[in-house]
């Protein structure tokens, strides 16, 4: 039977996540929807990327929410930032009750490696269907937060990190080495600079090889971390004018790297694009093992090198594979690919909306419960919308304790109040809806 | 066994106390360094410079509970000077002088990676670290859990005041914002007027960084300083009564302190306000398998929280409270690493 999955996207890393996630559904028998949220900034390159793989939408979250086409799909995965993926899923089920629809199955993810604040993720994602873990690293760090709490029952699977169809034939690359930049790894501008340094020597050390560096993003486009200066900025400050050897590239990554012999990154995902494209790919120590760097991460790997004190490329050139352990645990194996989800799926259509997880426990907080003052006021004006008002009522009450000093929560909780329906109705046009 | 122990101030000067004190029960002669302290139990030394002291040299091992680069600098420090003075390096050991779980854990390990033995605090922790180090260079990097030896945890007693008192720890920089520390302080100013019968002690859990400045406006106390007319059950404590105000208490109330898992080990209905949701620099991930994670309104009125359910035993277990010997612990694994010097 082939699965008919909708993904919901809004930034270019969540959209690149479902890229992937589609590519391998599509091969798998799956069928794929893109929502693409629309938001300043997505690059056009991404969105063309996934036009060539599947049907794309551009609705935004409110229209999406709406419309009835949702029921048309076996599952629906959500990938947003923490808030917007708890409120989506709160939304979402509270729409299905009040207009009495069968919800469809949410699952969610993340994009790429979780370097951090992995806990308080979770604690966004919980009360999905399904939560996607890269490999056992992160599936052990959920049991550990899960375990003797009345949330262990959270459903997960292992969808690994493999973000292209490997490339399985070898050929004669070009000596050139593609330095995958993030935008806040390093973030002070002098260590970013250094960096520059650092990679300009080594195209120095390396004159029969491109060092080409390939910008997270272009100067007029945005992720997730904001930039205050953009590496093509930086690389001008700190040199003038770079060696010959030495370049900035926009070309898509994986042109890139299908073309090169190396890649070199701090701590970005793009490590494992280079394992799936044939790349052999290096993880640059000169910064040490920093938690803001997230280069812990990487410290089995067996890929740590030094680019300050390295010889030259060709000596990174013939350095060792990753530690194969390593890449297990990490989840890049084949025993961690979309398939599994795509089972898990298929197990849940037989399992009962009661087996949905209860997020509601007496000394248990969790974020993805209808907590943040924002969800609870969009709540009250669905529930309002539905004539629903004792919900809209409580829902109010328990925003008014968050933000007691908010005028327009307590006008709005005073016009619930009236027990005159006319009243209320003639209070509710006059106070000011919620809107984001 | 000689042992010493290097803090740098607080939180790690009680902690080192406390060690120090279950230490010499177990008949081990430890001596006590952090600078500026003006009282005859300790040295007063910079840390780097007891590292490089001949001091160190009688000692059969020294604990360093530094933190950040500090503890870098002080192994570095001591290793070189050692070697240039042609002597064997003391065994150090280290460990986090704090609960800590997640990245807050992992960014404190990470300068600690390296040194002879790392004390962890239970069951937790460890499992972080061996996450940590896996596959690594570190990965023989050897560890002890030796429980919560970093808060008091031995009961002070017991002596509830006579009016019910909640106790509400304040942290100098939790929530970080002054705007909304203002609207706590003014929930809890309305608590007050509304339950006339409990006392509320705004309690500083931590002196100040700088000793005579003033509270910074991200705290609690300095909010209480601002309120013209403060409700007389709303009182501000002093930093020094913390152990015997929560002693004194019928509850106790926090964000983040590590002060709330002694409130739970001693007993004491504790609430952890959820009301910011699971973050990570609150120090949320420690305390989302507590049981004792609340939001503010569900306290109200105050004598709801005799009621509340207690915190999860098998989470506060995992967090060092199952281990009943750490001390001991310590000490067998001190004696080990003393044996197999060359």
């Amino acid at each position: 039977m082939t699965l008919q999955i909708l993904l919901i996207a809004d930034s270019d890393s969540q959209l690149l996540a479902c890229q992937a996630l589609a590519r391998f559904s599509n091969a798998n028998g799956a069928t794929i929807t893109v929502n693409a949220i629309p938001r300043d900034g997505t690059p056009e390159g991404v969105l063309k990327a996934l036009e060539l793989i599947g049907t794309v939408w551009t609705l935004n979250a409110q229209a999406l929410l709406a419309d009835r086409r949702l029921d048309q799909f076996d599952a629906i995965g959500v990938y947003l930032t923490g808030s917007k993926l708890a409120e989506f899923r709160s939304c979402y089920h509270r729409n299905c009750l009040q207009q009495k629809r069968q919800a469809r199955p949410l699952f969610c993810g993340f994009n790429g490696v979780v370097l951090e604040r992995f806990e308080e993720a979770i604690a966004w994602r919980l009360g999905y269907d399904l939560i996607c873990l890269n490999g056992p690293r992160d599936q052990a760090r959920l049991d550990l937060l899960l375990r003797h709490t009345p949330f262990q029952q959270q459903r997960s699977v292992l969808t690994g990190l493999g973000r292209n169809l490997p490339v399985q034939e070898q050929w004669e690359r070009p000596k050139r080495l593609v330095f995958a930049e993030q935008v806040v790894m390093p973030a002070a501008a002098s260590e970013r600079r250094h960096l520059i340094r650092i990679l300009t020597r080594l195209a120095r050390r390396s004159p029969e090889w491109e060092v080409v560096i390939k910008p997270r993003v272009a100067p007029h486009e945005t992720t997730f971390h904001t930039v205050d200066s953009h590496i093509s900025h930086t690389l001008v400050e700190t040199l003038g004018s770079p060696p010959a050897n030495l370049r900035l590239s926009y070309e898509p990554l994986a042109e890139l790297l299908l073309n090169s012999r190396l890649l070199a990154t701090v701590s970005s995902t793009a490590l494992f694009d280079a394992l799936d494209l044939g790349c052999r790919p290096v993880v640059m120590d000169d910064f040490g093992l920093r938690h803001d760097l997230g280069t812990p991460f990487f410290a089995g790997s067996g890929l740590l090198r030094s680019l300050a004190t390295a010889e030259d490329l060709d000596s990174l050139d013939g350095g060792p594979d990753p530690d194969p352990n390593w890449l297990h645990w990490v989840g890049y194996h084949t025993d961690f690919t979309p398939t599994n989800l795509l089972q898990a799926l298929k197990q849940l259509e037989h399992s009962s909306q009661d087996s949905r997880l209860n997020l509601n426990h007496p000394g248990y907080v969790v974020n993805a419960a209808d907590l943040s003052t924002n969800q609870l006021r969009r709540g009250a004006e669905a529930a309002i919308r539905c004539r629903d008002y004792g919900e809209a009522r409580r829902l109010l009450e328990v925003a008014l304790l968050q933000r007691p000093d908010n005028r327009n929560i307590s006008r709005r909780l005073a016009a619930l109040q009236q027990s005159n329906r006319w009243l209320r109705r003639l209070a509710l046009l006059v106070t000011p809806r919620f809107r984001l | 066994m000689k042992l010493a122990l290097v803090c740098d101030g607080e939180p790690g000067l009680g902690s080192c106390q406390r060690l120090a004190v279950e230490l010499r029960l177990l008949g081990a002669d430890v001596t006590l360094i952090s600078p500026e302290v003006s009282n005859e139990h300790w040295l007063p030394l910079q840390p780097l410079v007891a590292a490089s002291s001949d001091l160190l040299n009688g000692l059969d091992a020294v604990g360093v509970f530094l933190e950040g680069a500090q503890l870098t600098q002080f192994r570095q420090v001591h290793l070189e000077s050692a070697r240039l003075r042609g002597k064997r390096p003391c065994p150090l050991f280290t460990g986090p002088i704090r609960p800590l779980y997640g990245d807050t854990l992992m960014a404190d390990l990470l300068p600690r990676l390296g040194y002879d033995l790392i004390c962890l605090q239970g069951e937790a922790q460890m499992q972080e670290l061996a996450w940590l180090v896996r596959g690594s260079q570190s990965a023989s990097q050897a560890s002890e859990a030796i429980g919560l030896w970093c808060l008091p945890t031995e009961p002070l007693g017991h002596s509830n005041s006579q009016a019910p008192l909640l106790l509400v720890l304040d942290q100098q920089d939790i929530p970080p914002s002054p705007f909304a520390n203002g609207v706590l302080f003014q929930r809890l100013r309305t608590i007050a007027l509304d339950c006339p019968s409990w006392q509320i002690r705004i309690q500083p859990d931590a002196p100040l960084k700088t000793e005579g400045a003033q509270e910074p406006t991200t705290s609690l106390a300095w909010h209480f300083q601002q309120d013209l007319s403060p409700p007389s059950n709303l009182q501000l404590g002093q930093v020094d009564d913390l152990a015997i105000a929560l002693v004194q208490s019928s509850a106790c109330l926090g964000i983040a302190s590590p002060w709330l898992l002694t409130a739970m080990v001693w007993g004491k209905p504790t609430v952890v306000l959820g009301d910011y949701g699971i973050r990570t620099d609150f120090n949320g991930p420690l305390f989302f398998g507590s049981g004792a994670m609340y939001q503010l309104a569900d306290c109200v009125p105050l004598d709801r929280l005799a009621k509340l359910k207690r915190p999860n035993h098998q989470w506060l277990a995992e967090r060092g409270w199952a281990i009943a010997n750490g001390p001991q612990r310590l000490l067998r694994r001190l004696e080990q690493l003393v044996e197999r010097q060359p």
